[in-house]
């Protein structure tokens, strides 16, 4: 016999109902617990799309002049490949610069269309043998004001300390969210178990009169499925949030010039916020399916 | 209808409730268990919808040995199996209609089915006027009928009631016994623990004796000892 929709939602929401204060806390649990789950991701996503170019060990970018001549590039190409203090390079050209400033500025679509890769500087990212601050310095220092180098950009301290600190701030996220996901998978359970305990005598009701263990199981399991997509929903409000104050307030134009490439793209937003759906479902999964098979006797 | 062959039940190892029981039951019979507090009867009961399984011997009902059910499978014996509580078991928030439409609903009756059964059921326990009161509005005899009900409205070939009388006064427990004899007369067999010795000498019905788990005397149209 197949589940009637009506039953399965009717019985749900009535155990919703007699447990609203205890649901009420799951849900708030949860919701918080995504919310840094899901801050996590997008503090992770906007560290490293400020970072993007300094990662790989890269210490300094030489960035050239969108005009150099082919002698300027290979003058500066020589000295970088034949320095015995540099361990690795990238030629990034002007196509690849544009592809990077599409992903920068992939929310500002009328700045993509007024650029085009001519105007956008190549540039070389370089990875010294030693990456010793004084020593970075000296060798990045050797390209400044040399015909064709627009501008020479080191990694510098600062940008090693905010990956340290970023990096300190998403483990307390993640820490934190994996403590209340815990309290709240508990949460679930309990919740479940409380309500099957005061629908003892239905349930032995529905078993003598041949209920299926499903028809039994499924309004439960379902109480604790709402309670997780209804955290997860709260939750997501919660990121909108973050991202439209925190984030895009720290890479506003007027800010910090280091913080400016600190953004969360669309794409970026959403699989963060799919993720933290599916973990919800998962937590509520997980809660169900120990309440319902350790203690629902069906 | 339903067929024990040297079934045996032990709770905890040592305590044996129902010993080396054989015995056979025919579509339609009413049969009435009997024997003192811990004889066994209630065991029996349970056994025979699958609540219990026994350590020893195979249990027929209706043709299949339910021993070797599924678990998947049991939920469906049971709708062929109607169980009468002593304490009723009515569910406290839910009307007469309520309850009795709850065991179709469970079973995912549809509802034009549940609106058409319900009705006619609780017309046949005589309860048509208090379809829509709570349970603590009924007197017990009145809760019983609403058990009664609730066992029957699937309409299934057998009924077991463990002391459906044990909580009701004497007038009000002739009521239920007469119920019971009319759903018996439709075909369904009936089989019934009790203590009740003037309804089993009243009735003159098959009457099989438990004593320390084992059958001490079946007899056609018996007495209560």
């Amino acid at each position: 016999m197949a589940l009637s929709p009506t039953y399965v939602l009717r019985e749900t929401g009535q155990n919703l109902w007699r447990n609203v204060l205890s649901s009420a806390a799951a849900i708030i649990t949860i919701g918080v617990s995504l919310w840094l789950f899901g801050g996590f991701f997008l503090f992770n996503y906007a560290v490293d799309n400020a970072t993007a170019r300094w990662e790989g060990g890269i210490e300094f970018v030489v960035w050239m002049q969108p005009d150099a001549t082919a002698a300027q590039d290979q003058n500066i190409r020589d000295s970088i490949s034949t320095s015995p203090a540099v361990k690795d390079w990238t030629y990034v050209d002007q196509n690849q610069t544009y592809e990077e400033f599409q992903e920068i500025f992939a929310d500002t679509p009328e700045l993509i269309e007024v650029v085009t890769p001519e105007v956008l500087p190549p540039s070389y990212r370089v990875v010294p043998t030693n990456p010793d601050a004084d020593v970075v310095a000296e060798l990045s220092n050797q390209f400044i004001g040399r015909p064709g180098v627009e501008e020479v950009v080191s990694a510098d301290q600062t940008i090693r300390d905010i990956q340290r600190l970023a990096d300190k701030v998403t483990r307390v996220f993640l820490v934190g969210s994996v403590i209340l996901l815990t309290a709240a998978t508990l949460l679930i359970l309990t919740n479940i178990v409380s309500a099957i305990r005061s629908r003892g005598a239905e349930i032995e009701i529905m078993k003598v009169v041949g209920a299926t263990n499903w028809f039994i199981r499924v309004p439960f399991m379902l109480e604790g499925l709402v309670q997780a997509v209804l955290g997860a929903m709260g939750a997501w409000v919660g990121l909108r949030i973050l991202d439209d104050t925190v984030i895009e307030g720290l890479s506003e134009p007027d800010s910090l010039q280091l913080m400016q490439g600190f953004r969360v793209d669309q794409g970026e937003f959403y699989s963060t916020s799919l993720l933290v759906l599916v973990i919800a479902i998962v937590v509520s999964g997980i809660g169900s399916a120990v309440a319902v098979t350790r203690y629902l006797d069906v | 209808m339903i067929k024990l062959n040297n079934v045996t039940k032990v709770y905890k190892s040592t305590l044996v409730a129902v010993r080396d029981v054989t015995v056979d039951i025919a579509k339609g019979e009413f049969v009435f268990l009997v024997g003192p507090s811990g004889s066994g009867k209630s065991t029996f009961i349970r056994l025979l919808n699958r609540e219990e399984r026994p350590e020893h011997g195979t249990i027929y009902v209706a043709g299949k040995d339910i021993g070797t059910l599924g678990t998947w499978r049991v939920p469906f014996l049971r709708r062929n199996i109607g169980f009468i509580f002593q304490d009723f078991k009515l569910l406290p928030k839910k009307t007469v209609a309520e309850n009795v439409a709850f065991a179709l609903e469970v079973i995912g009756k549809p509802r034009q089915v549940v609106r058409k059964q319900v009705p006619a059921i609780i017309e046949l326990v005589g309860l048509t006027e208090k379809i829509d009161n709570f349970p603590h509005e009924l007197s017990g005899g009145e809760q019983q009928r609403v058990s009664v009900a609730r066992a029957f409205v699937n309409r299934p070939p057998i009924l077991l009631a463990d002391e459906p009388t044990g909580n009701l006064d004497p007038q009000t427990s002739v009521g239920i016994m007469k119920l019971l004899d009319r759903i018996n007369r439709t075909g369904t067999t009936v089989v019934m623990a009790t203590h009740d010795r003037s309804i089993v000498d009243t009735m003159r019905r098959r009457v099989i004796e438990l004593d320390r788990g084992q059958i001490v005397r079946d007899q056609a149209r018996g007495v209560y000892e």
